[in-house]
């Protein structure tokens, strides 16, 4: 059994080569169908984590704990409390790498030039520092320092529309946990330019310190908890356990897909058309595999006629063929898997906004700017799986070309 | 499977081959009958289109008879399933074509050892036997060679070869001095002669090539589908 194997394998082996050009083909053809897809879903999936990563630390993590109205109406009096026994068992968590209360004050900023309404946020500066993009994108002045107090810093959007520099004053207005009018002076720290128009121009940072008092919130209350996970795919699985054992009854935990909707479908759909243009892709590059694993069954006919004819099995020459496109596939994969990881690796780091020649506020999904330096996505899962449905594709492709043989007339054949 | 004990290694009783349906059928056989006993050396000849291959394309199980009868080594083939013919020429049947038909990517060795393989030989006893073999068929030192690299008379020798291999009851043998000149058919004919007198392997030869007859034992004569003469070499 194990010879008549072996033998078969050889003859299959040997078969393959006998055309090299053709076989080269294939081997080609197969190649390109899996790094093809391996450099373009590992660069889309960098992209699409980047800017999850990068919005869910400068917004509100990957996983959000807040009051279960807010999200219907983000507004000043919906809070959650007793944070800090939730951020303490949270830090205990091995699936959390860090976790940042967030006081959001809904409000208006006016100086001399006008009024403009814009989203306080109440941030520990040290915190941002050490996960959030924020504080490289500073052009003008500082970021935020602890007990940084009225120090504030500003989009720059919007301090073109409040006409105000570094070092200058603003009035904000908001209301408190309890309705009433607050409103107090902060002074400009430093001003940043992320890229996305509506952060630039609506969003204000100071100390959270500063922004509970403004609110009247206490120490062990805050509007939102950001959790920072280790593992962002992963999250869904702890949501639920976190939801259990450490929501209070007010409180809700989210995923960034939750919190922020817009980004999740606008990835989701793009993610989808990728899909489908990588699968029409294929399909192409499978028909030629195809057309040529069949030319070379077909012109071999006579062969696999006198074959049946001095006794081996349908199964056995079934088998041979099934070899010849597990050979291809063994081949071929492995080498595109590593041609498209090479070529991920060649453009690593490279900026595209050289290439697209285009305005980074431009490249922007759900309002937030894509980072355009390339940085892939190298998952060992993703590109294992890429090559892994290629493989079967190609073992699928060798159906047929089984079934015809199977349909062999071994007497019309050898008459030939 | 049904299984019928003669002592003849091929009985043939009343076989008729058509081809074709509805108006237009060719009758390619017309009633053939048919006994050849073990050890065996017949020629079959005829004019083309006298059915010579259709006949020996019956006895070896690659063509199933339209009617009658057709007994190989005791089983009668009509009854068998396509996986039971197949299990059949392998035990029972050596193939030599015409256009030798041998595997072009296995060497000589290969080839002749194929048969062994697919009927399980252990590997030690297929190695003693091929090479001998191949010794007696005169490509001793060629073993490693494939087809490709072989004369036409050398590749019909490894098909004799893979024929033979696995001691079959019956050789069936299509023209296979066709594609080679007259001294290596000579050889081949007295290489298969003597496998015939040594092993008592029974031959079965369609040929359209006189020079077949004089090794014959047997010589069959067919004629629009039917045998119209038969006679022994003595006659």
């Amino acid at each position: 059994m194990i010879s008549k194997t072996l033998m078969v394998m050889r003859i299959a082996w040997r078969s393959i080569w006998r055309s090299k050009r053709r076989t080269l083909i294939s081997i080609f053809s197969i190649v390109i169908g899996t790094g093809l897809p391996t450099f373009t879903v590992c660069l889309a999936w960098g992209f699409y984590n980047g800017l999850i990563d990068d919005v869910a630390r400068l917004m509100a993590g990957h996983v959000t704990y807040e009051h279960v109205e807010y999200r219907n109406s983000p507004s000043n009096d919906l809070w959650v409390d007793d944070i800090q026994a939730i951020n303490s068992a949270l830090n205990n968590d091995d699936e959390v790498l860090l976790t940042k209360q967030m006081v959001i004050l809904q409000g208006v900023a006016h100086t001399a030039k006008g009024a403009i309404g814009v989203s306080l946020m109440g941030i520990e500066p040290l915190k941002e520092i050490s996960i959030s993009f924020l504080p490289d994108s500073i052009v003008a002045g500082q970021y935020l320092s602890q007990g940084d107090g009225r120090w504030a810093i500003i989009g720059d959007k919007l301090a073109e529309r409040l006409n105000i520099k570094v070092g200058k004053k603003f009035v904000f207005t908001t209301n408190d946990i309890n309705g009433e009018l607050a409103e107090d002076l902060f002074r400009v720290k430093g001003i940043f330019k992320t890229g996305s128009s509506a952060f630039d121009s609506y969003v204000v940072q100071s100390d959270i310190d500063f922004a509970r008092m403004l609110s009247g919130l206490d120490s062990n209350a805050t509007s939102q908890l950001g959790i920072i996970v280790k593992n962002p795919d992963e999250h869904k699985k702890i949501l639920e356990e976190w939801q259990n054992t450490l929501a209070k009854n007010d409180g809700i935990f989210l995923s960034w897909k939750q919190i922020m909707p817009d980004i999740a479908t606008m990835i989701s759909m793009d993610r989808g058309s990728l899909i489908i243009i990588m699968i029409m892709l294929v399909i192409l590059v499978q028909f030629t595999m195809f057309s040529t694993i069949l030319m070379s069954v077909l012109e071999r006919k006579r062969e696999f006629a006198s074959l049946l004819a001095i006794g081996t099995k349908h199964v056995e020459l079934n088998f041979q063929i099934f070899f010849e496109t597990l050979i291809f596939g063994l081949i071929a994969c492995p080498i595109g898997s590593l041609l498209g990881v090479g070529a991920l690796k060649w453009v690593e780091g490279y900026d595209m906004s050289k290439l697209v020649e285009a305005n980074p506020e431009d490249m922007s999904i759900g309002g937030f700017a894509m980072d355009l330096i390339i940085a892939p996505f190298f998952s060992t899962s993703l590109i294992l799986q890429i090559s892994i449905i290629i493989f079967l594709l190609v073992l699928i492709l060798g159906i047929i070309p089984m079934f015809l043989v199977s349909r062999i007339s071994i007497v019309d054949e050898l008459r030939a | 499977m049904s299984t019928v004990k003669s002592n003849d290694i091929v009985l043939l009783q009343n076989i008729k081959k058509d081809y074709g349906q509805g108006k237009v059928v060719t009758e390619a056989l017309r009633g053939v009958d048919l006994k050849l006993a073990k050890g065996d050396f017949t020629v079959m000849m005829g004019p083309s289109g006298s059915g010579k291959s259709t006949l020996l394309n019956i006895i070896g199980g690659l063509d199933r008879a339209t009617s009658g009868k057709a007994i190989i080594n005791g089983q009668d083939v009509g009854s068998l399933s396509n996986k039971a013919l197949s299990l059949m020429r392998l035990n029972n049947i050596g193939f030599v074509f015409q256009n030798y038909n041998l595997i072009p990517v296995l060497t000589a060795y290969e080839n002749a050892e194929y048969v062994l393989m697919l009927q399980g030989i252990p590997p030690f006893r297929r190695r003693e036997k091929v090479m001998n073999l191949l010794q007696v068929i005169g490509l001793d030192g060629l073993e490693n060679r494939f087809p490709r690299e072989l004369s036409g008379g050398q590749q019909q020798r490894v098909a004799i070869a893979r024929a033979v291999s696995s001691d079959p009851q019956l050789v069936l043998a299509d023209e296979i001095t066709a594609n080679v000149d007259s001294d290596t058919a000579q050889s081949l004919l007295e290489l298969m002669s003597s496998l015939n007198k040594n092993n008592n392997t029974t031959f079965l030869f369609s040929t359209h090539d006189p020079a077949v007859i004089k090794f014959a034992k047997k010589i069959i004569i067919l004629k629009d589908g039917m045998i119209s003469d038969e006679k022994t070499s003595s006659e």
